[in-house]
């Protein structure tokens, strides 16, 4: 079994070297691959030092041409499973592997790490959401669910872990622009089996959520646009003929 | 107070000759502007069909008046002018949407480019430091072109 673990990373010099360490030591058996995105800054480099194997983008792509890198490399080199997880620091490495346990175990193509989900612990330094965050990861969670006819309580999660069959689709399939939510929704179509696992994430260490409420309405509407329009996409099925 | 005749109202408003040599005018400059550019490789053929296109509309709906007036009683309009502009805004719009499809492809092309090159790059840089075989490298073609 041949695991890649990957990170997206933009202008993440202060913690990509930590989350390369963790990951290192919570997955020994895994390789790491960070995705540069087109960063202005050290993260390529802190990467490089902390052993981690570095794809650059030359230019920003955005986190879902990023993720999309990931699933590429993974394909193209021959690995059975692979996930990815932020390189912020918000994500634990532990959890990262008891998703992949789920692949691996072949009770999944595709897990997701959910904060949300009922099992989840909330600790002190947990992550706690903001209002604006809340109303959207409502919104979002009611109409995935109505779209999918599957329950999912995290939409928005960045950690998560895939097989072979879902490298094939994602890098091939991936919106540059509403990646999470419409990968989720694609996935469910092509006949995935997609499952949610109930996942501790930390406060992030530095740095504040880009979303203010104003722009929270607009990412909101453009999540429900992209949610419509999928819901018109050829299923595996049709594609075929 | 004198009341308008009721005949005014269903007149229909006709271009005036002037309006037509201009707009003649106008259409033959602006396919002379697109050869041009043509010539001078700073607009690519696949591009200039539809523009090409509507120089000709342009130039026909000025010759040939009783054209625009079919249209403008067809749209239910008694200004021929009004029908004119509808069908320019519709044309405009079409145009706009044709480059945003444009757009898309392209900026879906520069994504790839850019991973495909960051990949590159990404496997050179482990080549140098070892020579690990990749297993995965026949099995992944026909994986790729399965979807």
């Amino acid at each position: 079994m041949r695991t890649l673990v990957f990170i997206p990373a933009w202008n993440e010099e202060a913690s990509v070297a930590a989350v390369i360490a963790d990951v290192r030591k919570a997955l020994p058996g895994a390789d790491v691959l960070v995705v540069d995105d087109g960063s202005g800054d050290a993260t390529a480099e802190r990467a490089r030092e902390a052993g981690a194997l570095v794809a650059s983008l030359p230019f920003n792509q955005g986190l879902g041409a990023a993720l999309q890198t990931g699933y590429l490399y993974a394909l193209r080199n021959g690995y059975d499973a692979c996930a990815h997880l932020d390189a912020d620091g918000q994500h634990p490495p532990e959890e990262v592997a008891r998703l992949l346990a789920e692949v691996e175990a072949n009770r999944a193509d595709l897990v997701i790490g959910s904060r949300y989900h009922s099992g989840a612990v909330a600790a002190s330094g947990d992550y706690r959401p903001t209002f604006s965050r809340r109303v959207g990861i409502s919104v979002f969670r009611f109409f995935l669910t109505l779209a999918t006819r599957q329950r999912f309580t995290d939409t928005t999660s960045g950690m998560r872990a895939a097989n072979r069959r879902v490298m094939a689709l994602f890098s091939q399939h991936y919106s540059p622009d509403f990646a999470e939510i419409e990968s989720l929704q694609l996935a469910v179509r092509q006949g995935l089996r997609v499952e949610e696992l109930p996942v501790r994430m930390l406060e992030r260490a530095g740095g504040s959520s880009f979303l203010t409420p104003v722009r929270s309405a607009f990412f909101i509407f453009k999540g429900l646009v992209v949610l419509l329009v999928g819901q018109f996409r050829p299923r595996q099925a049709e594609a075929e003929q | 107070m004198r009341s308008l005749p009721l005949g005014a109202a269903e007149a229909q408003v006709h271009l005036t000759s002037q309006t037509r040599i201009v707009a003649a005018v106008l259409a033959v400059f602006f396919m002379l502007l697109i050869l041009d550019l043509i010539r001078r490789d700073r607009l690519q053929e696949r591009y200039s069909v539809i523009w090409f296109v509507a120089g000709l509309g342009m130039l026909a709906g000025a010759a040939f008046p009783g054209l625009l007036e079919l249209l403008a009683n067809a749209m239910g309009v008694r200004n021929t002018n009004v029908a004119l502009f509808s069908v320019v805004l519709l044309l405009l719009l079409g145009l706009a949407l044709n480059f945003s499809v444009i757009m898309s492809r392209q900026a879906a092309q520069i994504t790839r480019l850019a991973q495909e090159r960051a990949l590159e790059k990404a496997l050179a840089e482990k080549g140098a430091e070892g020579r690990n075989g990749s297993a995965g490298e026949q099995s992944l073609q026909a994986e790729e072109e399965g979807l």
